[in-house]
């Protein structure tokens, strides 16, 4: 069975399209990385999952529940790592834990959950004094109580140094192999690239791709950037462009139409353009590394938009 | 129950508060000076000396108390959702298998513990202290007094967390909470001679119509007191306390109107505060 479902999920704040139109299935057992820019749509995603923002279309469903009509029952069996979360500065770490404990209903040693998550000493402290690091654990110990089928984590590394992201990422693990499905959100590939599955990399509310790690890498291999000089070129010649075979994207900046191509021909790209009746002047052709293939899907177009 | 789980951990967070202690210093202050001053200076409130009564002191202490209620809830309410939407602790709170419902009444519950809690104390006090001052006591009526403030406000932290519900920012809340203060306790006795002297051809009728009397019960203090001279009638004869429901003849004048109107003021805001808060994207 599926952990996550996501069908034709798209949510709307105004005019602004935060999330357009995706589908996605995680499996159970799953590490699962779901990478973009900020204000990709991430969040929003994760929201959705949550029940913190309901969808304008389409539909979530999160362990078999809908995450709409069933969200109770969904989050009961999460742990959730929210991003810009703030804890209750007043209550200690083990008051915290407490809370969480009693609000799923579930018995276990907070001690022990703190120990892991490296904040033992800190337990009877109260969380507004704690650094960014030390809160992020304390969450990261919240999420973790009542051994969930699913964990939520909304860019995780936050605050945490590169020892603190091991051990994070060494918790994911040790969640994983009992058989917890993880879901985890963030902006850098590195991260994802160490831990995950299967990686979805999402800008502007839209899917982008979807793959393993290992496929991801692969396709780099073969992934190529065309930038093709050109005039008179028009919203209708990008979609043409687009629709060739291998395309994942098209933007027309500066002057330049900028293609990213997997493995299709650099030849009908071209000849799809000039016969749309664009004029091209001349083209350059760059095969990208992984880290640059997330950057061209993701920053760039990011810039064209602003 | 997972409301309580809310209102537990909301009370908590208050009692560790230094705001919380200070609210209770302030509520043992105030009693304690306003049966103080009943009792030692009444001609500064137009008493007689040879006047003074446990009666009397009971409404003067009730008679600040609507007032004090109103300011503490609002200082310890307005933030209440709004404030944990803002900074984000909501997240952790409905990440958590609560309803937003359930959040809501947890908030209502632990909020309105907390000035129920410091209220009792701090007028029990001052009731007490007057009662050393006068010699005499009289036990029933103090528990139905702290018992009719205590849900009473219980009332108005429902109205001020209501208003905070409805919006994710604590600005916008603060102006709603301080609005609703402005228009239903100090503006409100305006309100009914504007429209009786609109209605009347921009003149003053001689005689109010009745109708104004049911007008004049809506802010929650005015009901509060109706209800207090409902539950202690032979006190409130005995002070001179009086809801202007004498004189005419209508169902509605009797000073139970009062529960009346309490009953709507947790009522209302409650379902919009839920309406509000459970449709909205955090």
């Amino acid at each position: 069975m599926a952990a996550i479902e996501l069908e034709g999920l798209t949510k709307h704040f105004g005019d602004v399209v935060a999330v357009d139109d995706l589908d996605l299935t995680i499996e159970e057992g799953e590490i699962f990385g779901f990478l973009g820019p900020n204000g990709a749509g991430k969040s929003t995603t994760i929201d959705i999952l949550l029940d913190f923002t309901r969808p304008t279309a389409g539909s979530a469903t999160v362990l078999g529940h809908d995450a709409q009509a069933e969200s109770l029952a969904v989050r009961q069996r999460t742990g959730v790592l929210p991003d810009g979360y703030h804890v209750y500065d007043r209550l200690t770490g083990r008051q915290h834990i407490e809370f969480v404990l009693e609000s799923k209903a579930v018995g276990q040693d907070i001690d022990a959950l703190l120990e892991r998550v490296g904040i033992a000493e800190a337990a009877d402290r109260k969380a507004g004094g704690y650094s960014k690091g030390m809160t992020q654990r304390l969450v990261l110990a919240m999420a973790l109580v009542g051994d969930p089928d699913l964990l939520v984590l909304d860019e995780p590394s936050t605050g945490l140094d590169p020892n603190g992201a091991r051990e994070m990422r060494e918790i994911i693990r040790e969640e994983n192999e009992r058989g917890t499905t993880v879901f985890f959100s963030s902006h850098i590939m590195e991260q994802v690239e160490a831990i995950c599955d299967r990686v979805a990399i999402i800008n502007r509310g839209q899917l982008v791709a979807v793959d393993t790690v290992d496929g991801l890498r692969e396709a780099t291999e073969t992934a190529t950037t065309m930038w093709i000089s050109a005039a008179d070129v028009d919203e209708a010649m990008l979609e043409a462009v687009a629709d060739c075979e291998g395309v994942t994207n098209a933007v027309y900046e500066d002057g330049q139409v900028v293609v990213t191509l997997f493995g299709g021909s650099k030849y009908d790209v071209l000849k799809t353009l000039d016969s749309a009746g664009a004029t091209i002047a001349d083209f350059s052709v760059d095969e990208s590394s992984l880290e640059d293939l997330f950057v061209q899907y993701t920053t760039e177009e990011q810039e064209v938009r602003a | 129950m997972s409301w309580l789980a809310v209102a537990k951990k909301d009370f908590r967070d208050a009692v560790q508060s230094r705001a919380l202690w200070a609210l209770l210093a302030v509520f043992v202050f105030f009693s304690v000076i306003t049966t103080y001053a009943y009792v030692e200076v009444p001609e500064a409130f137009g008493a007689q000396s040879g006047e003074v009564s446990f009666a009397g002191m009971v409404f003067f202490l009730a008679g600040i108390t609507g007032l004090f209620v109103a300011l503490s809830a609002i200082v310890v309410c307005y933030k209440s959702v709004a404030g944990e939407r803002e900074l984000g602790s909501i997240k952790l709170l409905l990440g958590l298998p609560h309803t937003r419902g359930e959040v809501f009444l947890g908030k209502v519950v632990g909020r309105a513990a907390v000035i129920a809690v410091t209220l009792g104390i701090g007028l029990l006090i001052g009731v007490g202290f007057g009662a050393l001052l006068l010699g005499t006591i009289q036990v029933v009526p103090v528990v139905l007094f702290v018992m009719t403030a205590v849900l009473f406000a219980g009332v108005y932290a429902t109205i001020i967390v209501g208003l905070s519900a409805t919006t994710g920012s604590t600005s916008r809340a603060t102006t709603l909470a301080l609005g609703f203060f402005v228009v239903f306790e100090l503006a409100w006795d305006v309100v009914p001679l504007g429209v009786v002297y609109v209605a009347n051809g921009f003149s003053m009728p001689q005689q109010m119509p009745d109708w104004v009397f049911l007008v004049m019960q809506i802010p929650p203090s005015s009901a509060y007191f109706s209800s207090l001279v409902a539950l202690l009638p032979a006190f409130a004869d005995e002070a001179n306390a009086q809801t202007q429901a004498a004189g005419f003849d209508a169902f509605y004048a009797t000073p139970e109107i009062g529960f009346v109107v309490l009953a709507l003021w947790l009522i209302v805001p409650l379902v919009v505060g839920y309406v509000r808060f459970n449709s909205t994207d955090l």
